[in-house]
């Protein structure tokens, strides 16, 4: 038996694993163009910062691939031919599978704007390791940068470009920040310690234009309020996409849509070809979940359906955390149509609960921490927002003489 | 306005095991070696009015602890467990670590340091240096030592003491703190950590055992009593001197702070099966780990926190001190230290804060 894993992320290596675990005379070659070792991916921001070296960004030992006989190859598959069941990689190697998983991950989307081609040096993404080599190459203390993106990877990018003394405008098309997931009020808090970090905030702002001088390198953009920011830096974190394109030059390419289509067993439309992580989109409903948390888990069921379990994936309730600055953030399930919203006297803490026809349906949480398996439980429920205000500390997960003392009386409509 | 940054330990020299790391730690080796070895500090001692070059070095630790103290409390001030445990730490050194030895000192009393314990402090339990302290310290010191030491680990953990009270633990969590990160977090080192701190342990109490057998029959065993008092003497050298001294502090730039604490003190090793078994741990928020790696490389004791986190498993290992830094690190809010009861942890909580 041969199991033959493209992409060694966080689902690659999870379905490794699984296979070995399950599968002990197997082999299991594990391929990445990026990386010799499974790194994380979420921690990158951390390397830039030099909080920790990239060695430290490697779950596992290394010599723990040899105990688990996982082989590794470096390189890029190019093709497919699911009818030989044989892989190419760049090299011009082979590789004969039995059972195949694509685990590809997801690539950066790039801005769209006169410029862009001519931009050679110094506009940068936020995502691989080869990202993080040109980022640190054009980071300087005093430097001027831009960076474009109201989402999460844009404002950790933003936060090493500060901590390494960069003076840093942040680009926000909409009107505050990543209205995708904040509310106004959690968006202007977390605006105002971003303006603390010294970072300026310019919403409803965007990049229209590029310039950069002969040579490649990016001099200054033209923002969509006319005004021209001279930059050594552009930060481009506008989103990722599903690393599908180079499915489409090979022989026999699994269905794609925006990602890699599969069932609820993860299976593609090709036989013995399994996806799973970023690069996956779910046939049934269309979503592509692109979370360290969902790949892992979809790297192990992804794992377990090769070896023959009945999966049958169903999306659990989304639930993310994160942290903008010093603030931290919790949320699951989605807003609904009404909510409670608590900000704590005087400090960067912020608590909402949200319902809609007296069931719970989300809750987002800044500044303090708390245990989303109880969220999740309530949402489940479908407890009532009384319920849940009067049972909300169990939920708590602040450190020993930390906890948030919660002394606000709740009524519904309060706000 | 540029900011300071606060974290950036890989771009030192002196932290990341540079050509300066390894100068300061050849220099802080030298200090111990010269303060063990010679009477170099006694006239330095005496020309600012101390006693003894013990008096200047508990000034000098002292010092340390407060200063290094007071740094680490505005770098975790948003954190209550840290600044309450530095401030412990802190009060612990000045108070009874110093000013009050040197006052019992200063009325003709006995010096005694009611935060060293047996195992740490061999002499506060053995029946030939004891039992020339007066009547209500030799109580104190037992009852110390064979009641609050285990009894306080089992209900919090070895934190109580490695971490809140203990000069080792005080110095290397204030002064040490740039250098926590240093600490190696390999298996080979947990193997290594494992047989050398039960071994000290093993040393240390049959030592202790000898100590009172030749304090009951030692005047009709000459033999025994010559042998015991060597053995306690190179025990003295090696373990108190070389491994807590010159090693333990010595090393901080280059195997981090704790190379004393995990590896080779007794106490640590007592405390660490008495915290096994008793309540503490550090709680694991489920499927919240992003396997950043942040905690593992902050853990001074070497732990991976991060193959529990990412795994799930909540946990107690041994050599834990509860320092409480991963919880503080990970960005995630994926830990925390608890003593978990019989009652649900959530609901202790509101207890206490409500
Ligand atoms: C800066 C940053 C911060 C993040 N922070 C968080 C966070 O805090 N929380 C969270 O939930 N999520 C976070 N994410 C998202 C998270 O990292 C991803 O969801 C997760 O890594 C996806 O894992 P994966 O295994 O599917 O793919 P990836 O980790 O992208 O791995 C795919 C691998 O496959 C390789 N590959 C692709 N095509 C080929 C090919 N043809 N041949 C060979 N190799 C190939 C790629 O080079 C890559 O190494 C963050 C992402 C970034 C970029
Ligand atoms: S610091 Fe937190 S998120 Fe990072 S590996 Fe440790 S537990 Fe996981």
């Amino acid at each position: 038996m041969h199991f033959v894993v493209i992409g060694n992320g966080v689902a690659g290596i999870t379905a490794a694993l699984t296979l070995r675990e399950r599968e002990s005379a197997a082999k299991i070659t594990l391929i990445s163009g990026e990386s010799d070792y499974f790194f994380s991916r979420t921690a990158l921001m951390y390397a830039f910062m030099d909080r920790m070296t990239l060695r430290d960004l490697e779950p596992l030992e290394r010599k723990s691939y040899d105990a688990q006989r996982i082989d590794r190859v470096r390189d890029r598959v190019t093709d497919i031919d699911a009818s030989a069941k044989m892989i190419t990689l760049q090299s011009g190697q082979t590789m004969q599978y039995d059972a195949l998983l694509l685990a590809t991950g997801s690539s950066p989307n790039q801005l769209n704007v006169p410029g862009v081609n001519a931009a050679k040096q110094g506009m940068v993404n936020f995502v691989t390791l080869q990202d993080l080599e040109q980022c640190e190459k054009h980071t300087r203390l005093g430097g001027n940068a831009v960076v474009v993106g109201g989402g999460l990877i844009g404002i950790e990018l933003l936060e090493c470009l500060v901590h390494h003394g960069m003076k840093v405008d942040f680009m926000v098309r909409d009107p505050w920040y990543w209205p995708a997931a904040l509310n106004k009020e959690e968006a202007a808090m977390v605006t105002e310690h971003m303006r603390h970090h010294d970072v300026n905030v310019l919403l409803e702002e965007s990049v229209v234009e590029i310039k950069s001088n002969n040579s490649g390198k990016v001099e200054a953009v033209i923002g969509s309020s006319g005004k021209r920011y001279d930059v050594e830096l552009l930060g481009v974190a506008v989103g990722v996409h599903p690393s599908i394109e180079w499915l489409a030059a090979t022989k026999t390419a699994p269905k794609v849509n925006r990602g890699i289509l599969v069932d609820s067993a993860f299976r593609t439309s090709l036989p013995h070809v399994w996806a799973a992580g970023d690069c996956v989109e779910l046939a049934s409903t269309g979503l592509v979940e692109q979370i360290w948390y969902s790949a892992k888990r979809q790297g192990e069921l992804a794992a377990k359906s090769i070896l023959g379990d009945a999966i049958d994936y169903r999306p659990p309730i989304f639930y993310n955390s994160s942290k903008f600055f010093d603030i931290e953030f919790t949320t699951t399930g989605k807003l609904g149509a009404e909510s409670f919203y608590h900000r704590v006297a005087g400090k960067e803490i912020s608590i909402r609960v949200s319902w809609e026809n007296s069931a719970v349906t989300g809750f987002n949480m800044l500044g303090s921490r708390w245990n989303h398996e109880f969220f999740e439980r309530w949402i489940t429920e479908r407890r009532t927002p009384e319920y849940v205000m009067k049972h909300l500390l169990e939920a708590q997960f602040d450190g020993e003489f930390g906890t948030l003392p919660l002394n606000f009386n709740f009524q519904r409509g309060s706000k | 306005m540029i900011r300071q940054t606060t974290y950036d330990r890989f771009t030192h020299d002196i932290t990341n095991r540079g050509i300066s790391a390894w100068i300061l730690s050849a220099l802080l080796t030298g200090f111990y070696l010269a303060l063990y070895f010679t009477e170099w500090f006694t006239p330095i001692a005496q020309s600012i009015g101390l006693d003894g070059k013990w008096t200047l070095y508990g000034l000098l630790y002292t010092i340390a602890i407060v200063g290094g103290g007071i740094f680490v409390i505005r770098r975790y001030r948003h954190n209550r467990y840290q600044v309450i445990r530095t401030c412990v730490v802190m009060f612990v050194q000045s108070v009874l670590a110093f000013a009050l030895p040197q006052f019992l000192k200063a009325i003709h009393q006995p010096e005694y340091y009611f935060s060293y314990f047996w195992p740490l402090k061999l002499d506060y339990l053995t029946p030939n240096t004891i039992f020339h302290y007066p009547l209500p310290i030799i109580l104190f010191s037992f009852a110390g030592s064979l009641l609050l030491v285990p009894i306080a680990g089992a209900f919090f953990g070895k934190r109580w003491y490695c971490s809140w009270v203990c000069g080792c633990g005080g110095l290397a969590n204030t002064a040490g703190e740039p250098f926590r990160h240093l600490s190696n977090k390999s298996t080979a080192a947990w193997k290594f950590e494992k047989a050398a701190i039960y071994s000290v342990l093993a040393i240390c109490i049959v030592l202790t055992a000898l100590l009172f057998t030749t304090y009951a029959v030692g005047p009709k065993h000459p033999d025994l009593a010559a042998f015991t008092y060597k053995f306690q003497s190179f025990y003295g050298l090696i373990v108190g001197t070389m491994l807590s001294g010159v090693v333990g502090v010595g090393l901080y730039p280059i195997g981090g702070t704790r190379v004393w604490c995990r590896n080779f003190c007794p106490m640590a090793a007592l405390l660490g099966m008495v915290q096994k078994i008793g309540r503490y741990r550090i709680t694991v928020k489920k499927n919240m780990c992003i396997s950043c790696g942040l905690c593992s490389k902050y853990c001074e004791m070497g732990i991976d926190v991060r193959s529990y986190a990412q795994s799930n498993e909540s946990f107690t290992r041994a050599s834990c001190v509860g320092c409480g830094l991963c919880a503080e690190v990970c960005p995630r809010g994926v830990l925390k230290l608890e003593n978990v009861s019989n009652r649900a942890p959530q609901e202790r909580l509101v207890q206490i804060t409500l």
